[in-house]
């Protein structure tokens, strides 16, 4: 890294990924540093694996630093631009792998308390039921609820309008709880999903 | 659908999930493969550059270095040839190289091109490689149930930055293959 570089603090995502195209090794590691998490956790809120979310990261950070050149600010924030390329790598291997939901549940954290076995067993009941979710409005609610991204930022992310952002959150939403809802009285996320089939959206964005 | 969940409650559950999430990242040593992959990329960018010299100039530079080459071999051999006439005498194809007594002949200790191991992630043009020189059992190589062979054979392995070995040569190997058969 050249010193006349500002500290990572201090450049932008989009100063970073310049940087990257111009082949600046420095930049590269920082803007991974700053956003693997982002690309970790979508990936495993979608998927609920840790390998599947470990292989999505490394490839999306591969397309960064092939891809670099071609961002353009105009179209919105590299964070949203990086979970862009997340969303179709784990749209890509989700169809390749045919893994919806099949694997055993990952364990989010690690144990402790009580209270904190009890919050994290809380937290597992609800990951399965979203990686039970259809996967457009599973994309919806990993990106809003989870990732906290803005219905704006959703909807560059997803290629839709705002408003269809809206409808899958909501109908999404509506869903979980009835999952959870179902689940505690005995039945199946799964059974609930086949039941709620005829909510899913009709419109397909790319 | 019966037994909808509360909004209120649904939003709750998902701010603990979502703070479960905040713990995961991924894995430290995924940042050395991605730096590795950079660096390797690098590599490949500039070779590609180097491959992309302009024709022409790639023509002129060629006829400029043949010439060059030329040059100065005919200048070499012609320091060579008033050399030995000066000396009177000029060594001629055939006839007895003197021996130095006590020096032993260069020995030819390499018998194989390295081989490519199975299960190691390959050769790659750009990356840095080491050679490790080893000794194995020969017992190791016995393919023959029931058969045993003593000694050693000596080996250069390939290994790469990531301490994988890639390749494998072997030394001697002719003395080997012969004294083990003649066992």
């Amino acid at each position: 890294m050249t010193e006349a570089n500002p500290p990572i603090e201090d450049r932008t995502d989009a100063e970073l990924l310049a940087a990257i195209a111009a082949g600046t090794e420095q930049a590269f590691i920082d803007l991974y540093a700053r956003r693997q998490t982002d690309v970790y956790r979508f990936a495993f809120a979608m998927a609920k694996s840790r390998s599947f979310a470990q292989d999505v990261t490394q490839e999306v950070f591969l397309n960064v630093l092939e891809n670099a050149a071609r961002f353009d600010a105009a179209k919105g924030s590299v964070r949203a631009w990086l979970f862009g390329c997340a969303r179709h790598v784990v749209l890509d291997r989700l169809r390749l792998e045919r893994r919806w939901t099949d694997e055993a549940a990952e364990e989010i954290g690690e144990h402790g308390s009580e209270e904190h076995v009890l919050l994290q067993q809380r937290a597992v009941r609800l990951h399965a039921a979203v990686a039970q979710l259809p996967v457009e409005y599973r994309e919806a609610v990993v990106l809003c609820e989870l990732q906290e991204l803005s219905y704006a930022e959703t909807a560059a992310v997803l290629a839709c309008p705002i408003g269809t952002v809206r409808s899958r959150l909501h109908r999404g939403r509506a869903l979980l709880a009835a999952m959870l809802a179902e689940g505690d009285e005995g039945a199946t996320p799964a059974a609930v999903v086949g039941e709620a089939a005829a909510l899913r959206p009709r419109e397909v964005c790319s | 659908m019966k037994g909808l969940m509360d909004e209120r409650e649904l939003s709750v559950e998902l701010a603990e999930l979502r703070s479960a999430l905040r713990e995961l990242r991924a894995p430290p040593a995924d940042e050395a493969l991605l730096r590795a992959a950079f660096r390797a990329r690098r590599q490949r960018l500039v070779v590609a550059a180097g491959q992309r010299v302009d024709r022409g100039v790639r023509r002129r530079y060629f006829a400029a270095a043949a010439a060059a080459a030329a040059v100065t071999a005919v200048v070499v051999a012609a320091v060579i040839g008033l050399i030995g006439l000066g000396r009177g005498a000029v060594q001629r194809p055939g006839a007895e190289v003197p021996v130095v007594a006590g020096a032993a002949a260069p020995e030819a200790t390499v018998a194989t091109a390295f081989q490519p191991l199975m299960y190691s992630p390959g050769f790659s043009p750009s990356a840095a490689y080491s050679v490790v020189r080893v000794r194995i059992p020969l017992s190791s190589f016995a393919v023959v149930q029931g058969t045993t062979v003593d000694g050693t054979i000596e080996a250069d392995l390939l290994v790469g930055e990531d301490g994988i070995a890639r390749g494998i040569r072997f030394n001697k190997a002719d003395t080997l293959l012969v004294s083990a058969a003649s066992e």
